[in-house]
Parts: C-alpha cells; sequence; structure tokens
C-alpha cells in the first residue's frame, strides 16, 4: 500500500438543504472507499474496462467515418465524372488487397461499383463482332461467373448471318434457372453484332457506351479486383493492356516480337507481369499472344509464364476456342 | 294621233326591232356557218387523214372483251424485260401510266404491277401521224394490248423501274379505257409526307386514298405492302406447320363474349342474337384440351372498341397460336419469339424490294431483332422506367406513352426492336391467366412488342377447372356465362398457353408505318364500314 488513509474530517451523513434550481452532483466524498480500490488497479498497470470500451468505441465511429467519407468520394467521383476508369481509389479503398497471388479475392460490392439496385437485373451488354470473338472478356466472364451468379446469354443480331455455332455457346451451357431472371446478381449479355469495334452498353441513362476490348476488359476487371492501389503499378497494368491490344493483336511481326522481348525481361524479373499479383495485365497479354499464335516462338519466361497462366485454369475456354 | 299614225309608229318599232333580230340572225346564221365550215374542215381533214392513214389497222379501241376468240398469243411480263428480250417483237398488256406527246412522238409509261417500262410512239413507216396522236390521247390507268420491239437504250431510264430497254411501239389497242378524270393522282399517291408540302405539290390524304382504295391499291407503296403482308401470313404458317403445328379453323359467331362483355358486336341471329368472335382463345383452347398439342389460326378478328387511333381496326387479320408445353410457358413464349423471328429473317431476306419500296414514300429505319429474342422481366421493366424518371406503381399496366419509351430504352441498350415482357402482374391480365407460383402479384403471362408497341398478348392459362372458377369469381364474372369454358377444363386438360397477333399491326410495325390502316386492304374502323 503505497499511502496511508485519513479518517473523513466530517461526517459522511451530514444533511444539507440543497437549492433545487441547480442540478446534483453525485457525492463526491460517499464513494471513496470504492474509487480507491479502481486507483488501485490503476496503480497495477491494468486498464480501466470502461476507458477500453470509449477506445474501441472510437476506433469503431473513426472506422465508419473512413469508410463513409471513402464511399461519399466514390460517390461523387462516379457523379461528376461517368468515366469508370477513375474510380479506382474508390475501390481499392474500400476492399482490402488481395492477399493471395494467383486468386482474386478482392471483395467488391457491385452496389458500390455498379451504383445502387433498383430492381432490374444489372445487365452488362456487350456487342462484339463476330470476325473479332473478344477472347479476353470470355476469360473475364468465366472469373466473374466464380464470382457472382451471373445470367449469361448470347444474342445474334440482324445485322449478321450465319454465325458459327462455337461462337453461339462460348458463355457456356444455359443456367439451369434462366428462367428467373430476378435470381441472378448480374447479366452478361453478348450479342454477336456487325460493329466496327467492341461496344458495351451498361447504363444507358448514366453512361456512355464504352469502345474497345481493353476498355471493357478493364471494366469488367473491377467487378473482380480492385487495380494496385499505387498508381505506378495500376499505370503499369494499363499499360501492358493498351500494348497488348494494340501491339500485339494490330501490328506488324517486328512490333510482335519486341512485345515478346519486353514481356520476357517483365517476367525475368518476377512470377507476373505487373508485381506479385495476378493482374488483368496477365489476362489481357495472354490472350493476345494466343490469339496472334505467338506462343509457340516465345522466349522462355514467356512460355514459363503461359504454362503458369494455363495452370490456373481461368483460359480453358481461350484455348478451346483456338483450337 | 290618229290610228295609221300609232300603226306607223309600231311598225316602225317593229322594223327597228326586226332590224335587230335581222342582224342577231344574220351573225348566228354567220357563226352557224363557220361552225359549219369548220365541222366541214374537220370532217373534210378527218376524212382525209383517214383516206391517207397508212396505219389506221395497228391502233384504235378494240371491241370489249367478251370472249369472242382465243388468241393464241403470248403476253411478256413487264418484269421480264431484261436486254436479253432486246430486238424482239413482243406483245404486252399493261396500263398507261402516264402519257407525254412530243411533236412527231409519244413516250407512254406502261405499268404493271410495280412494274412499269418506258415505251415509245413515234411517226415512221409503221406509226402514222394519227397512230401517235391517238396514243397521246388515251386516258391514263386505261388497259391498252401492244406490240412493240424491244430496244436496249444507251443511258438508264432512271424513272422506270426496267432500266435497261425500252418499247418501240408497233401496234396498240385499247381494251379498257379509264374515265378521264382519276380521283387521285398515282405520283401524288406515292409522294413522301413532307416533300409535296415544300415544292407545292399535291399530297394526298389518308381518308381520299381510302375511299378510292382501288386506285391507291395500284400504287407501288400499295403493292408492296400487301406483298409483304401476304408474305408475313406465308412464312407465319410456313414455320408454324414445320414445327409440328395444325392449322385449325374457329367459328366466328359466337353465342357468349369470349373474353369480357363490353367490346363485343351483336349481330341478330334469327329468333336470338349472337356475337362476333373478339379473339379465337376458347376454341383454340379447346382444341388444345382436344389433343391437338400445337394448333394456329389466321382469321379475323373484331373488336367493338369504339378508339380512332392510329392502331385500332374493329375488323383485323388475328394470328392465334396455342400449345401445350411440358413444363414450363417459358417453351411456348420460345416456340413464338422464334416463329416471329422466322418470320423477321424471311421477311429481311426475301422481300428486300418491297421494304425498299415502302421506305422510299415512308422512311424508317430497318427493323432490328435478337436471335433468340430478348426477354425482360416485367419488374426489370419498372425499374427501368423509374430509372428514366418515370412514376408508377409496381403493379400498373404500361401505358401506352410508357410502352413507347421502354421501347426507346430497350433499343438504346439492347438495339433491337422486337422483345418479351415477361411476368406482368395478375391484376392487369385476364381471369384465365395462370398466377405466378413464387409471388401472387404477379403472373406467367407475357406481351411481345415491335419498335415499342405491343402486337401480342399472352400467357399461360390455367387449366385446372376449380381455380378457373376461384380466379373468375374473384374477378366477379358471372359463372353462368362461361360455364361452357370452364367445363371444358374438367375432363383433363394439358398445361398451355398461347397468343394472339394483329397482321397488321405487325405490317405496320415491321415497316415502321404509322397508321394501321395502311397495312388494312379495306380498313374497318368506327367511322368506315366502306368500301
Amino acid at each position: 500500500m503505497p499511502m496511508y488513509q485519513v479518517k473523513p474530517v466530517c461526517g459522511g451523513e451530514m444533511q444539507i438543504d440543497l437549492p433545487t434550481c441547480m442540478y446534483k452532483l453525485p457525492n463526491v466524498h460517499a464513494q471513496q472507499g470504492n474509487s480507491c480500490t479502481i486507483e488501485h488497479s490503476l496503480q497495477n498497470g491494468e486498464v480501466d474496462p470502461a476507458v477500453k470500451a470509449l477506445e474501441a468505441r472510437q476506433d469503431e465511429i473513426m472506422k465508419k467515418l473512413y469508410e463513409l467519407k471513402a464511399a461519399v468520394e466514390g460517390l461523387a467521383k462516379t457523379v461528376t465524372t461517368p468515366d469508370a476508369d477513375l474510380d479506382l481509389t474508390v475501390s481499392s479503398s474500400l476492399s482490402p488487397k488481395s492477399s493471395s497471388s494467383t486468386t482474386l479475392t478482392g471483395t467488391t460490392d457491385l452496389d458500390t461499383l455498379l451504383g445502387k439496385d433498383l430492381g432490374a437485373l444489372r445487365d452488362i451488354v456487350i456487342n462484339a463482332n463476330p470476325a473479332q470473338p473478344p477472347l479476353t472478356l470470355l476469360v473475364l466472364h468465366s472469373l466473374l461467373c466464380q464470382r457472382y451468379r451471373v445470367l449469361s446469354t448470347v444474342h445474334v443480331h440482324s445485322s449478321v448471318t450465319n454465325v458459327p455455332p462455337q461462337l453461339l455457346s462460348c458463355l457456356g451451357p444455359r443456367h439451369a434457372d434462366s428462367y428467373a431472371r430476378q435470381m441472378f446478381q448480374l447479366g452478361f449479355t453478348l450479342i454477336w453484332k456487325d460493329v466496327p469495334k467492341l461496344q458495351m452498353k451498361f447504363s444507358v441513362q448514366n453512361m456512355c457506351p464504352i469502345e474497345g476490348e481493353a476498355n471493357v476488359a478493364r471494366f469488367l476487371f473491377k467487378l473482380l479486383a480492385p487495380y494496385p492501389s499505387d498508381p505506378a503499378l495500376a499505370t503499369l497494368v494499363d499499360s501492358w493492356v493498351d500494348t497488348a491490344f494494340f501491339q500485339l493483336v494490330e501490328c506488324s511481326a517486328k512490333e510482335r516480337a519486341a512485345v515478346l522481348r519486353a514481356l520476357n525481361s517483365a517476367l525475368g524479373r518476377s512470377p507476373w507481369l505487373v508485381g506479385p499479383e495476378f493482374s488483368l495485365a496477365d489476362i489481357a497479354c495472354y490472350c493476345c499472344v494466343m490469339q496472334s499464335g505467338l506462343a509457340s516462338s516465345a522466349p522462355t519466361n514467356v512460355q514459363r509464364w503461359l504454362k503458369a497462366c494455363e495452370n490456373l485454369g481461368h483460359f480453358a475456354c481461350v484455348v478451346q476456342f483456338l483450337q | 294621233m290618229t290610228k295609221d299614225e300609232v300603226q306607223g309608229v309600231m311598225e316602225e318599232e317593229q322594223q327597228a326591232q326586226s332590224k335587230k333580230a335581222l342582224k342577231k340572225q344574220q351573225k348566228e346564221a354567220e357563226k352557224a356557218a363557220k361552225k359549219a365550215e369548220k365541222q366541214a374542215k374537220l370532217a373534210a381533214e378527218q376524212q382525209s387523214t383517214e383516206e391517207d392513214d397508212f396505219a389506221k389497222d395497228r391502233y384504235g379501241v378494240s371491241a370489249m372483251v367478251q370472249s369472242q376468240q382465243k388468241l393464241d398469243r403470248t403476253l411478256v411480263r413487264v418484269q421480264d424485260l431484261t436486254p436479253e428480250k432486246v430486238d424482239q417483237l413482243i406483245w404486252l398488256r399493261a396500263r398507261v401510266h402516264t402519257s407525254r406527246a412530243k411533236g412527231k412522238q409519244c413516250f407512254l409509261v406502261l405499268r404493271q404491277q410495280q412494274f412499269n417500262v418506258q415505251a415509245l410512239v413515234a411517226v415512221g413507216d409503221r406509226a402514222s401521224k394519227q397512230m401517235v396522236k391517238f396514243a397521246a390521247n388515251i386516258t391514263k390507268e386505261s388497259i391498252v394490248d401492244v406490240e412493240a420491239l424491244v430496244r436496249k437504250v444507251e443511258q438508264k431510264i432512271e424513272s422506270c423501274s426496267q432500266q435497261d430497254v425500252e418499247l418501240h411501239i408497233e401496234r396498240i389497242f385499247v381494251i379498257s379505257q379509264a374515265e378521264p378524270r382519276l380521283p387521285l393522282q398515282l405520283e401524288d399517291a406515292v409522294r413522301p409526307d413532307g416533300e409535296g408540302e415544300e415544292e407545292g405539290r399535291a399530297t394526298v390524304n389518308q381518308d381520299t386514298k381510302l375511299d378510292n382504295r382501288v386506285i391507291d391499291l395500284r400504287t407501288t407503296t400499295s403493292q408492296a405492302i400487301f406483298r409483304l403482308q401476304s408474305g408475313v401470313c406465308q412464312l407465319f404458317r410456313d414455320t408454324l406447320t414445320t414445327k409440328g403445328f395444325v392449322e385449325i379453323q374457329t367459328p366466328k359467331i359466337i353465342s357468349a363474349a369470349s373474353e369480357g362483355g363490353a367490346n363485343v358486336f351483336t349481330v341478330s341471329y334469327f329468333k336470338t342474337s349472337a356475337y362476333l368472335a373478339q379473339s379465337p382463345q376458347l376454341y383454340k383452347q379447346m382444341c388444345i384440351c382436344a389433343d391437338f398439342d400445337k394448333v394456329f389460326c389466321v382469321g379475323p378478328v373484331f373488336r367493338a372498341e369504339d378508339s380512332n387511333t392510329h392502331r385500332h381496326l374493329t375488323e383485323f387479320v388475328g394470328l392465334d397460336i396455342e400449345m401445350a408445353f411440358n413444363y414450363h410457358y417459358h417453351e411456348v413464349i420460345d416456340s413464338i419469339t422464334d416463329t416471329m423471328v422466322q418470320i423477321f429473317k424471311g421477311l429481311r431476306d426475301n422481300f428486300q424490294t418491297e421494304i425498299q419500296t415502302v421506305n422510299k414514300q415512308f422512311p424508317s429505319e430497318p427493323f432490328k431483332f435478337l436471335e433468340p429474342t430478348l426477354r425482360l422481366e416485367f419488374t426489370e421493366a419498372v425499374a427501368m422506367l423509374h430509372e428514366a424518371g418515370v412514376e408508377m406503381g409496381d403493379e400498373d399496366d404500361l401505358s401506352t406513352p410508357n410502352e413507347k419509351l421502354l421501347g426507346r430504352l430497350v433499343k438504346e441498350k439492347y438495339d433491337t426492336d422486337f422483345y418479351v415482357l415477361d411476368k406482368y402482374p395478375l391484376a392487369v391480365r385476364p381471369f384465365y391467366t395462370m398466377p405466378d407460383p413464387n409471388n401472387p402479384k404477379y403472373s406467367n403471362s407475357y406481351d411481345m412488342f415491335m419498335r415499342g408497341e405491343e402486337i401480342l398478348s399472352g400467357a399461360q392459362r390455367i387449366h385446372d377447372a376449380q381455380l378457373l372458377t376461384e380466379r373468375a369469381i374473384h374477378h366477379q364474372i358471372d359463372l353462368e356465362k362461361i360455364k361452357a369454358y370452364i367445363d371444358s377444363f374438367r375432363f383433363g386438360a394439358p398445361p398451355h398457353g398461347g397468343g394472339g397477333i394483329g397482321l397488321e399491326r405487325v405490317c405496320m410495325l415491321y415497316l415502321g408505318l404509322h397508321n394501321v390502316r395502311q397495312t388494312s386492304m379495306f380498313p374497318r374502323d368506327p367511322k368506315r364500314l366502306t368500301p
């Protein structure tokens, strides 16, 4: 006991007539005995549970506030800039970074990404030309199917005739519950149509159509996992995606060879194209390498990486398609 | 004054009068003489011309064809006049579309249905001056027989359907003469809407066209519309027949109103009265109960609705489908939408000329569709409309403007003019509609839309007498009146569904026209019972 006790100077049961016009406080002296034991425990290095609770509450409130702030910022961004490409900070701040390097585990909420659910099926409509099947999107579709309940439908627009049967079945067999559209979280409607450039329509009211396979792939990938929160990495992913679509698919053999060399050196440094994680860059480059028929002539690192990609099992549909 | 004097004055007056009269008479006589002289001159001229008209047996008004003789003459169709026929002498029967005399020659445009060809009568060793004059005086729309030489032309004739050849007429005979005054000009009737006003040219309004339907139907536009309509019917029959459907005929005079009693025509039937069928619904369903499995029928349907809109008729042709299904009524939807898609494909592939012809007068975007057909659910449609700022209850029926708006929204996103809206609220559908198994507020019913307008309404029907009775009571329908209908389900009925399409509406919307009267040959509406 570090201090001695002193007897109270005056009696505890002193009766005083207190005026009623003021608020009352508990008697400080009456609880002296109890407070003493608390002081005692505090001095033993224990934390007051009340303080603990308070701290926990504060933390919780702060966390909620941060989340709210992020959500509001996200909303503000979607309102001011309908271009979905700028939303990456929102999704990354809201969801923890995916820890594993090969599976896409970022928890993404469709409500935050695609806007509030109004009761209609959130249907992503993709218009693609049967002359250029969008392989990347087929891969992303199969990944989306693993994550969400996706209603996939394939239509043929009246502007094209004679679509090969493999294109009609490219989204897999019909879902058993496809008669009830309300049971699905996401719609994936692929329309084979005579379009010069691949086109995606989502919300007709609030969003203009997204053109180009690369851009649509970015949009779809964000439904699966956030972009890297590091802007430099995010830019790198974007850059690889563009390289894949512009240089691997559309350019001359010389440029393709240059891209393969660049891929080779990048894959020499890390297992995947961008950082330690499997990303959209890998999906896009894989599909474009396969589509341009460069797989057999690829350098060693690229070969190893192609194998690694295939081992993930996401690309079964591409392999099947190219056969 | 003496008597004589009076007489003298009178005589003088008389004389004056007679002088005037004389003058008048003289003048008249002169006139008459001149007239006579003219006539004589004309007659003389005629005589003289007749005398020296070497080609007088090469033209004329031929005697009315009373089947006096059976000529063994082959007539060539205008559409077959191609460069292959060049330098052949052919016979042809056609209408005079236009004629234009120019000095010693006369250009005629001869028309056969939607095809026309330029023909020429020129003074030469085959045709005389009189023959040219005669040809120039043939009234428009008269039917003529011509013998002519097919000739290739240097420059394409842009105004005719046969652009590479023209006819050099050697003989021309009028078979049936048209009255010189036509109630409407064909060129005016096919002029595109806005164009006439700009150039100060005449256009013909809808009622004039319909009053003189026979002439209006001769226009290229009308020809194309009704050829396409026949195509729709043909494709409908062919597609369903290959799908194993049976065509049935149902009575049009019925004893009780099939769908509610409000909009039904009453006709006297001997000592009692009867009704004109509003739809073959009941009979289609009875055929299903009689194990026909899949049936369709094409026939007139009557609606006594006093609505004067662009899409309502009191009599129209209904294309009705009813079929038994195995487990889910979407089998029915799939069958119907596939039929529609086959029709659209058939029209797209085989009726392109007709579509282009109609488009010349009534320009519209080509009809777009998806295969398989897009199916949306009613709740989705409501959500889409909400998003677009429309206020409506979840269980309200779609109003016409909302239907249109929804059509535009769907077109914007999916780029299709044809889609199915599924799962309508039970409250807005007829009593025989099967309720949804999961949500009693909705039903297994669907509408199909073309260019944002409803063309088909259908549903899974209740095939259980007990449930049907309950639903009828809920709708406060007199059970006595529908007893026969309910009784037909008492002896075992397969689950079935179907729907009915309006032929005229399908044609109108496929072609992007704005009035259903244009696609009805002799339309019947609350204000028109003739022709």
